[in-house]
């Protein structure tokens, strides 16, 4: 039993990092209808913000992780500007093509940064640990799921009452509607941007704050939030949450007990479970948990 | 289709003069519907059976492949070009079809399971296999559409690669691999230099003419696909499905038919490249392949046969051209560290990234939109401006 | 509008021209000589001695994107800086060695790796660096028909069983069982061995080693799988918990490492862990797993480390002065000695360097001047690999003192396993 929560408890605090990625998947895709994927190397040089910001310029975590989140979003807008503005209205394909070859170029610069070492974010008292009921827990991933947990309240509360957040739910409807309504569309895709760069900054400076820090390798855990996203729905931001913390759990659920219930499955299906789950999620609801359904007109 | 009611036999050809006046729908559609097209693909077939003779070993080698792949190309152009569905699956198909082949095709005496089968058995095979996995897949797309579609298409590409690192008498592993079957087709082995027709061919060279030959092969196909009935179903279930369902196109087996050919084509490809290649990891069939195939067909032209091998013989040689371009800056470092603000390799890779993102937003028709507007610049000349 | 067709015109054209111009068959074959291939009497281009001729050596690596990039760049630079210093001393037999123009990245893919050797294969001599298992099978049947020898960048049981691959060190398989030995004698352990490997040659290597060191000291054995990615680990850790192993012999990267030993440790577990060279990064005592890894870490690897006191080591150090000390380096540099002595065997030889006496002289290599880095027997390639394979390894401890974070505890040494083991095929096939 004290297995199978600490399991849980795990996947938990791993969905939460996969939950802020398929956040940023989810605004730009409800803002610009393109999946990015560029994500894994905005998260990669979110983490790499916060590194920088911590042992070169001497901040502590905290001022750190808000500063990387701002040049994060920086990023995000600048991609979005440089790269993605230029083809408005060309085919979404043709964009999330575009956004592979960003994610190239940023990422040999992340490499370049890196060089052969780990670059790992101290966190305050990133060793200690909560114990309770059998089950350990460390201050680090506590202080994740809290933070993700303020970032989707932030989230709710400025797509329910900002006027920013009002204007994206209407882009995101109809951008011509909107665009007639006085809304700035081009301004609303920078802003898109601009918020998944810092939540991909987020991610990113718990990635690096992790066991093992930020590596040359680590972008490819941005990609663990795709099956999140389809998940949840695509357009739709609790289930983006939702999906990433399920992905979270069920992979750890399936590393610890597949190897002794279904060792037919091969070694290590944990890394492909959160892709068995999309299937088994997709077959009943074509358009994930919380989709919107398309509605086709002739 | 049935529009030569009134017209006999002899009105598939136009009048005398007038080239380009159509009489008959079947001129319209016929395979080669211009003089100009007739007179060019003549030309740029005879030209391509030249290339092995101008061109160094290992040029030849990324043409080689750039044929293969074309093949694969008009493969995923047929389901995501002319039948709209994009497709992200496309390296699960390729990988399908090459470990089909290796392991009929093996060697029976080695570690890993083979049979030592002839070419003429395992490449079809490896194309049928593919196939069928398609035709399994397939109506997933008939309950999906568009991001949905593609990314759990992608989803095929990871549950594919775990199957394949974990089939390890089959595919001999991670950081293993196999070495894919021997090209050897009516006595003739391709995978070693020799003499071919009389003339002393290279490894190469050889390795160039039968792929040359066979994108040939299935370009003629793929082009036969788009132009029939069946290809123009394809079109209206990309352009409206639900309007294709009204007059009469059965949506599901279109899909899944689209499907099921897309990937024998894969299938096939994915067969004779890593047979040049030799030997191949289960890695090689992951999310890059897949979109290094979507870029292909991107960059070249959708639902375009023609687009689908440029885009394909461009994306093949781009890491080639991006070395080559690098290497024109000398203020870039060669060092592998230090140096300036880039060496010369993380230059390549840069440029690789940069000319996906520049072909696309400066030409978004692809190659193929270059391609019509040097045509259309010379069909106006003297007068185009 | 017109700006932009410009541009794409621009870069279509010089891309193409670009490709067309470097292509063109059977234009001067400039590179040749009478030594053949890859060594020219001309000098090589910023030569050190203008008055030697010029030897192309080529490497094909991991620069950018793969996997291996953080060690095969370190490799890479430390071999550039090895043959630097060789031409300094007066280069070989006449002749400088040039590295640096045929370096390729092939971002650790068979495919890639096929096409640089064949760019190269008409322009080296041979090659210094060839990094990756299934890399280098993709381009060894070439490598033979070329007579081109070369040197690979892993430690795999499998190349002291290919002619014409030298490689420097004791293998994976004889490290892993240097370690079991090791920790039974050293660290009391005598419950369960547990091997946690990479599915591939490097963890299949090792894990084969593990199994026969624990066949051979009567402990029980367990092997399990795990892929790359830290955040794919949480397998491992949960197998460590239910097994309890008394042993654990990593061989997975440094992340995917810290993160398992980590990970067990805080949630109670104790005991020994014995890594390989490439488990270890410096930068782990910064991470949360540091006083785990401080109390339980121990690697088995071919060589001492950077800060080791040695003849070759110090001119190590001397020539890369100014880097961040990374083991990548220190095994770039060991790994080019034998290439070298080849060299110079076979400038005595008969016709003086050609590919074709390179090939000769490393088949009969008796010894290998390692300037104390190793001894000079373990060069030996000549004869049987039961009989001449080097079965010996240090033992290195955590020290945060320490250039790269591990000093020896125990100099090179080849355990009862390893002495014993009946050598006749390699510990994990490639083929």
């Amino acid at each position: 039993m004290t297995t199978f929560a600490q399991a849980v408890l795990n996947g938990f605090a791993q969905g939460a990092i996969y939950a802020l990625l398929a956040l940023g998947y989810v605004m730009i895709y409800k803002a610009t209808h393109v999946i990015s994927f560029a994500q894994p190397a905005l998260m990669v040089c979110g983490g790499l913000f916060t590194y920088h910001l911590t042992t070169q310029v001497g901040l502590p975590f905290w001022p750190g992780l808000a500063v990387a989140v701002l040049l994060g979003a920086l990023l995000g807008m600048a991609v979005e500007r440089l790269a993605l503005r230029p083809m408005v209205g060309k085919p979404v394909f043709t964009l999330a093509i575009i956004t592979i070859g960003v994610d190239i170029v940023l990422r040999i610069f992340a490499n370049r940064y890196m060089g052969p070492d780990p670059r790992i974010v101290t966190f305050p008292n990133g060793s200690r640990r909560y114990e309770f009921l059998g089950l350990s827990i460390s201050h680090q991933r506590v202080a994740l799921m809290v933070v993700t947990l303020l970032t989707v309240i932030a989230l709710v509360l400025f797509f329910r009452y900002a006027k920013a957040g009002l204007a994206m739910r209407a882009t995101a409807l109809n951008q011509e509607t909107a665009l007639a309504q006085g809304i700035r569309v081009g301004a609303i895709f920078a802003l898109a941007w601009a918020i998944a760069g810092g939540l991909a900054a987020i991610a990113g400076t718990f990635v690096a704050a992790g066991s093992a820090g930020m590596e040359q390798n680590t972008w490819i855990i941005a990609l663990k939030a795709l099956p999140a996203i389809i998940i949840g729905g695509l357009d739709s931001l609790p289930g983006a949450v939702i999906g990433g913390l399920a992905v979270g759990i069920v992979e750890s659920l399936t590393a610890v007990y597949q190897p002794s219930v279904a060792p037919f499955l091969g070694a290590n299906f944990a890394l492909v479970a959160p892709y068995a789950l999309m299937f088994l999620v997709l077959l009943v609801r074509p358009y994930g948990l919380f989709g919107t359904k398309e509605v086709e007109r002739v | 289709m049935t529009a030569t009611v009134t017209s006999p036999r002899r009105t598939t050809r136009p009048p005398r003069g007038r080239p380009r006046l159509r009489t008959a729908y079947r001129q319209d559609m016929a395979l080669l519907n211009t003089p100009a097209k007739r007179r060019s693909t003549l030309l740029l077939v005879l030209a391509a059976f030249g290339v092995p003779f101008f061109f160094t070993d290992d040029l030849l080698l990324v043409f080689t492949l750039g044929l293969i792949a074309s093949v694969g190309a008009i493969g995923l152009n047929l389901v995501t070009g002319y039948a709209g569905q994009v497709s992200l699956g496309h390296a699960f198909f390729l990988g399908l079809g090459a470990y089909t082949a290796a392991v009929l095709g093996g060697d029976p005496e080695g570690r890993l399971i083979g049979y030592g089968l002839p070419m003429w058995v395992w490449l079809p095979a490896a194309g049928i296999v593919a196939a069928i996995a398609g035709l399994i897949v397939g109506p997933i797309a008939v309950r999906l559409r568009g991001l949905y579609l593609a990314i759990v298409t992608l989803g095929l590409v990871f549950l594919g690669e775990h199957v394949f690192r974990e089939a390890r008498t089959l595919t001999g592993g991670p950081g293993v691999g196999r070495r894919g079957p021997d090209l050897e087709l009516f006595g003739i082995r391709f995978s070693e230099g020799g003499s071919l027709f009389g003339l002393g061919l290279s490894r190469d060279q050889q390795q160039f003419f039968l792929a040359l030959v066979f994108l040939i092969v299935f370009a003629i196909l793929g082009r036969n696909i788009a132009r029939s009935g069946v290809g123009r179903a394809f079109s209206a279930v990309r352009d409206r499905d639900v309007a294709a369902a009204v007059i009469g196109i059965n949506l599901t087996v279109y899909k899944v038919m689209a499907f099921a050919m897309s990937s024998f084509f894969a299938g096939v490809a994915g067969a004779m490249y890593y047979a040049v290649v030799g030997v191949f990891e289960p890695a090689a069939f992951g999310l890059l392949l897949s979109i290094q195939y979507l870029a292909m067909v991107l960059i070249g032209g959708v639902a375009t046969i023609s687009g689908s091998i440029m885009g394909a013989m461009f994306i093949t040689a781009l890491p080639r051209i991006a070395q080559e371009i690098a290497h024109l800056f000398p203020v870039i470092s060669t060092s592998t560290v230090g140096g300036g603000i880039i060496n010369v390799f993380q230059f390549e890779a840069i440029l690789y990234g940069l000319l996906i993102i520049g072909f696309l937003i400066f030409e978004p028709r692809g190659l193929y939109g270059i391609w019509m507007r040097i045509r259309n610049y010379w069909k106006g000349w003297p007068f185009s401006y | 509008m017109k700006q932009r067709r410009f541009i794409t015109r621009a870069v279509a054209g010089a891309s193409i021209a670009a490709l067309v111009l470097t292509g063109c068959r059977g234009g001067g074959d400039d590179s040749s000589s009478e030594a053949g291939p890859g060594i020219t009497d001309e000098a090589c281009p910023d030569a050190v001695n203008e008055d030697n001729g010029c030897i192309y050596l080529g490497a094909i690596s991991d620069l950018t994107k793969g996997p291996f990039a953080p060690l095969a760049v370190p490799i890479t630079d430390a071999q550039k800086a090895f043959w630097q210093r060789v031409n300094e001393d007066g280069g070989v037999g006449g002749y400088d060695i040039n590295i640096t123009e045929h370096i390729a990245d092939a971002e650790y893919n068979p495919e890639i790796h096929n096409r640089r050797y064949q760019e190269m294969r008409g322009e080296v001599l041979a090659l210094a660096q060839t990094l990756g298992s299934s890399q280098t099978l993709a381009i060894l049947d070439d490598m033979k028909a070329d007579d081109v020898i070369g040197v690979p960048a892993s430690w795999n049981s499998a190349w002291d069983f290919e002619d014409q691959i030298l490689q420097s060190g004791a293998s994976y398989c004889f490290e892993a069982m240097n370690g079991v030995d090791w920790a039974v004698e050293n660290r009391g352990v005598e419950g369960t061995v547990m091997a946690i490997k990479y599915p591939n040659d490097y963890g299949g290597d090792a894990a084969a080693g593990a199994e026969a060191a624990a066949e051979a000291n009567g402990l029980e054995f367990v092997e399990v799988e795990t892929p790359t990615g830290q955040d794919n680990q949480a397998g491992a850790v949960a197998a460590v918990l239910e097994n309890q192993p008394d042993l654990i012999v990593v061989t997975t990267g440094p992340a995917e490492m810290a993160t398992i030993v980590g990970g067990a440790a805080q949630q109670g577990w104790q005991g020994t862990v014995v890594g390989s060279s490439p488990t270890w990064n410096p930068a782990l005592l910064q991470s949360a797993a540091a006083p785990a890894l401080e109390a339980m870490y121990f690697q088995a690897g071919p060589w001492g480390p950077w800060d080791t006191d040695s003849e070759g080591h110090e001119a190590m150090r001397e020539a890369l002065d100014g880097v961040t000390p990374n083991d990548g380096y220190t095994a770039g540099w060991v790994w080019s000695y034998p290439l070298l002595a080849a060299m110079e065997a076979a400038a005595d030889m008969d016709g003086g360097i050609t590919r074709e006496n390179l090939v000769a002289a490393a088949g009969e290599l008796e010894e290998v001047d390692y300037e104390g880095m190793l001894p000079n027997e373990a060069g030996n390639s000549a004869g049987d690999p039961s009989e001449v394979a080097w079965r010996s390894s240090v033992i290195s401890g955590v020290d945060t003192e320490a250039a790269t974070g591990v000093t020896i505890t125990q100099e090179l040494t080849a355990g009862p396993t390893a002495e014993g083991y009946d050598y006749t095929e390699p510990c994990f096939a490639l083929n």
